[in-house]
């Protein structure tokens, strides 16, 4: 355990209970009088910079982990309260600040907030609470092990009792143990619970605070035109006529970067979002677009195909794939299409900065308050401890919210324009300006033998990379590679990359390459079962000796009652994946209704070990699906160089009424938590397309699809 | 720019803006009530659902000049203790997780059930198909819904 002197952290600690409780709008950007005032309290001590007591015996725990809808505002403390021994209920939750001196890495993305935090979360409660122990063994004078740790209060062998809040003072003083001693998984009495989220009732009265409702006085508006054209340089604006408009106090050139391209805008500053907006509208840019303008789907789609024709870099590989292609007699070949997609938090990008010459500050939603401290810290030249991030709750983040770019905007127009300014980006910037998950061509191809069983597979993906999209380095990294399962048993397997460089930014979007490689690889698999006669699911467990893939496999054959004949007019689907450590099967079944398919039920098997709250991972789950689907139903379109989808009405979300019966099972084990967050998001365009398959005969190997149309 | 009466939860505000400025900017940048949210201003996703004399609107195309004189409802004032049987049963089936999108949800599902007390599947998908939420917490609004139906206050 990573000790860290105790001064620091209370003092540090403190500061983040009164700053940024929950709800908490400042009221002005002075940050010295809220830290005076709270040092100063004395009824409350912090034993670590996660757990705070008050003399009266209340317990705040400090979440180090924004939220954005994953759930681990409540999963974080269960985990600490598990091992401290206080009553979940009785706890008032509060984000921490910002500090990876402090708290490690505090940014939310790929399903590790659980994963990575587990241990270090119950030691740093176990800490607390083998302190609080130690506290009363000293004033009993008896040994440790005579004093129970109980529902916020020691206990000793003669039933008497000491309140944490009796004992916290006396418990401050003493050293946090190294290792203390952890709970075993048949001790746990809130992991593993269904506890209900504390930040729900917040979100159903208007209470909950994202960073869009945070206004700081003296503050300006901005809304940003960007070139549609992305990479578009600005050549000329009407600076003079916007500045007319009401309400306009400046209008300024700016610029982020989006993975070392610089992206350049044309702000509008308003004393309110609407005047900013009007002036906005008002503003006439001429962009030099670099002849990009050229680049539409057409020459993406055909670039890709040239591409794939090529070697490309072998990213997996096990024996001679060559060998077994040149002496084959049955060669399967099948090639599959994903669009570019936009992230579409609900909750609009936006951030607002101060930046003075002495201190900067940030307010918003963001799933990477140390990268936002980090970018403001050194592109300012201002020490880290002058850098303060006040996080809120986020609406969404998808990975969206991973990157700082909308926050280097804002300081970016902060330190132009001397005022805090706050930036909100239109739903048509969300889904116009990107960055995007990418869009990609997979090839597949494989050699059987007479039995249809499997003795070559090569799958060859043609993407663009989230960190290598600018410069001459054209090799594939096996980030792209992401979501293809090498554990399936073939002799001959090679995963082969072709790396692609375009002008349009791409990000991580939740499950990454996940999101696109399976709907090859796991339509590719079923359509080698088919071509062996074999049953599907079969035809998989056949392939595969890894205990997790056959658990989950096996479970979803019983809990979709697969093996039953199919009713008239349904077909079922499946599909199995792993991503961030959790393994999971997945079932779609589908209906035809006149000429349209309907998804009718998604049944999903997740084995991810210990589980913290299980009904926390379902809703996870069914995001993950809902997500899923919507963009197995809509993808975005690349036209003169631009995206052609602007808002809602050409790039619709999922609906209620489209929304199919989604049953989720859930398989615990003792080994320690995988992530929940995108389980069951990349099963499900492959099983969805192998049950239209199953009902239909016809194969879909690009998205997406129109349900409409297939039949 | 015109002086503009609104009446928010029963209170009566004053303010001084441009009468075309959307009711969704007036609500929460000049009442000060953050609630109703913004997401794509074309009236599209639901998110600034507001009642109007009882009526669900979308406050984002609606001029604020045009909701003078009325009763406007938002999230905050829809029961003073969070008590209200959609609240009330958003809790106990769990059903928020960013939240963002939930204050328009909830409004035109309050809406929804002084319409119609005992909505059957297909009245939920009409009434709530055009509220968006990017979370999918769709099957636990269909829920909940249907056990705010059920409650007796």
């Amino acid at each position: 355990m990573k000790t860290i002197s105790r001064r620091k952290f209370v003092q540090l600690s403190s500061v983040a209970g009164a700053f940024l409780a929950i709800g908490y709008v400042p009221e002005s950007t002075g940050h010295g009088k809220l830290v005076a005032r709270l040092n100063t309290d004395p009824s409350r001590v912090d034993l670590n910079q996660f757990i705070s007591i008050g003399s009266d015996g209340s317990i705040v725990l400090f979440n180090h982990r924004p939220e954005m809808g994953q759930g681990t505002f409540q999963s974080i403390p269960m985990i600490l309260a598990e091992e401290l021994e206080v009553e979940i209920d009785k706890v008032e939750v509060r984000p921490s600040i910002a500090n990876s001196g402090l708290y490690g890495s505090q940014m939310v993305v790929g399903s590790r907030s659980i994963q990575t935090e587990f241990e270090k979360l119950r030691k740093m409660g176990a800490a607390g609470r083998e302190m609080l122990r130690q506290a009363a063994a000293n004033k009993w004078r008896i040994d440790l092990s005579q004093c129970k740790a109980t529902k916020g209060t020691v206990v000793n062998p003669s039933g008497v009792t000491l309140t944490y809040g009796e004992l916290v003072q006396e418990a401050s003083k003493l050293s946090p143990p190294e290792n203390p001693p952890l709970k075993k998984r048949s001790e746990f009495s809130i992991i593993g619970t269904a506890v209900n989220r504390k930040d729900i009732p917040l979100k159903t009265n208007g209470d909950a605070k994202y960073g869009i409702d945070i206004n700081v006085p003296g503050m300006l508006y901005a809304s940003v035109e960007r070139s549609p054209v992305f990479l578009g340089k600005v050549k000329t604006f009407n600076k003079d006529e916007v500045l007319k408009m009401p309400g306009v106090r400046q209008v300024l050139q700016t610029s982020r970067e989006v993975f070392g391209q610089n992206r350049e805008g044309v702000a509008v500053l308003a004393d309110n979002y609407w005047y900013a907006l009007q002036g906005r509208k008002a503003l006439k840019v001429e962009w030099d677009t670099q002849g990009l303008e050229k680049i539409s789907d057409e020459t993406i789609l055909k670039d890709s195909y040239e591409a794939a024709k090529t070697e490309g870099d072998e990213l997996f590989g096990k024996g001679d794939v060559s060998a077994a292609f040149k002496s084959a007699k049955n060669i399967i070949e099948a090639s599959y299409e994903t669009p570019y997609q936009a992230h579409v938090p609900m909750e609009p990008m936006n951030a607002i900065v101060s930046v003075t010459d002495t201190e900067a500050t940030f307010w918003g939603s963001t799933q990477n308050p140390n990268g936002i401290r980090t970018f403001l810290s050194k592109t300012y030249q201002l020490p880290e401890d002058k850098v303060h991030i006040n996080y809120t709750f986020m609406g969404c983040g998808f990975g969206r919210r991973s990157m700082t770019d909308v926050a280097e905007e804002a300081a970016d127009l902060s330190k132009k324009s001397g005022k805090p300014v706050k930036v909100i980006w239109t739903r048509e910037d969300d889904q116009t300006q990107g960055p995007f998950r990418a869009c990609s061509l997979n090839v597949c191809k494989a050699v059987t033998d007479d039995q249809g069983k499997v003795i070559a597979l090569e799958h060859k993906v043609v993407a663009q990379e989230i960190q290598n999209q600018t410069g001459p380095n054209m090799k594939a990294g096996r980030q792209i590679m992401g979501g293809i399962n090498t554990d399936y048993l073939v002799p001959n397997l090679s995963v082969k990359g072709v790396l692609r460089k375009r002008h349009i930014p791409i990000s991580y979007w939740r499950s990454v390459y996940h999101s696109t490689n399976p709907f090859a690889h796991e339509c590719f698999i079923d359509e080698l079962a088919h071509g062996a006669k074999r049953d599907p699911i079969q035809f998989r467990l056949d392939m595969l000796d890894h205990p997790r893939y056959r658990r989950v496999l096996e479970a979803i054959v019983e809990k979709t009652n697969w093996n039953a004949s199919r009713k008239k007019g349904r077909g079922k689907g499946v599909a199995a994946v792993e991503r961030s450590g959790a393994y999971f099967a997945q079932v779609v079944e589908v209906e035809q209704r006149g000429k349209q398919i309907v998804p009718v039920k998604v049944t999903t098997v997740i084995d991810l070990g210990i589980c913290i709250n299980p009904d926390t991972v379902k809703a996870q789950t069914e995001g993950s699906i809902v997500m899923g689907l919507g963009a197995a139903y809509t993808g975005l379109t690349i036209q003169n160089g631009a995206v052609a989808e602007q808002n809602f009405h050409t790039y619709p979300l999922l609906k209620i009424n489209q929304c199919p019966e989604i049953e989720t099972f859930i398989l615990e084990s003792d080994a320690a938590p995988d992530g929940a967050g995108e389980a069951g998001l990349p099963t499900v365009a492959p099983a969805l397309a192998n049950a239209i398959f199953d009902l239909t005969g016809k194969r879909i190997r690009k998205l997406p699809i129109d349900l409409a149309r297939v039949i | 720019m015109a002086k503009l009466s609104l009446n928010v939860n029963g209170q009566t505000k004053e303010i001084d803006v441009d009468p075309r400025m959307p009711l969704l900017w007036a609500i929460r940048d000049f009442v000060g009530l953050t609630g109703t949210k913004f997401g794509c201003g074309i009236a599209q996703c639901g998110a600034c659902t507001v009642h109007l004399d009882g009526v669900p609107v979308r406050s984002c195309v609606i001029p604020s000049s045009s909701a003078s004189g009325k009763e406007i409802t938002t999230i905050e004032g829809l029961s003073k203790n969070n008590d209200h049987a959609v609240q009330l049963a958003w809790i106990a089936e769990q059903v928020p997780q960013c939240g963002y999108c939930q204050s328009g949800q909830i409004m035109s599902a309050a809406a929804l059930l002084k319409q119609n007390p005992n909505p059957s599947d297909e009245d939920i998908d009409a009434a709530m198909s055009n509220v968006l939420c990017r979370c999918g917490t769709y099957p636990r609004i269909r829920k909940a819904i249907k056990q705010a139906s059920k409650m007796k206050l």
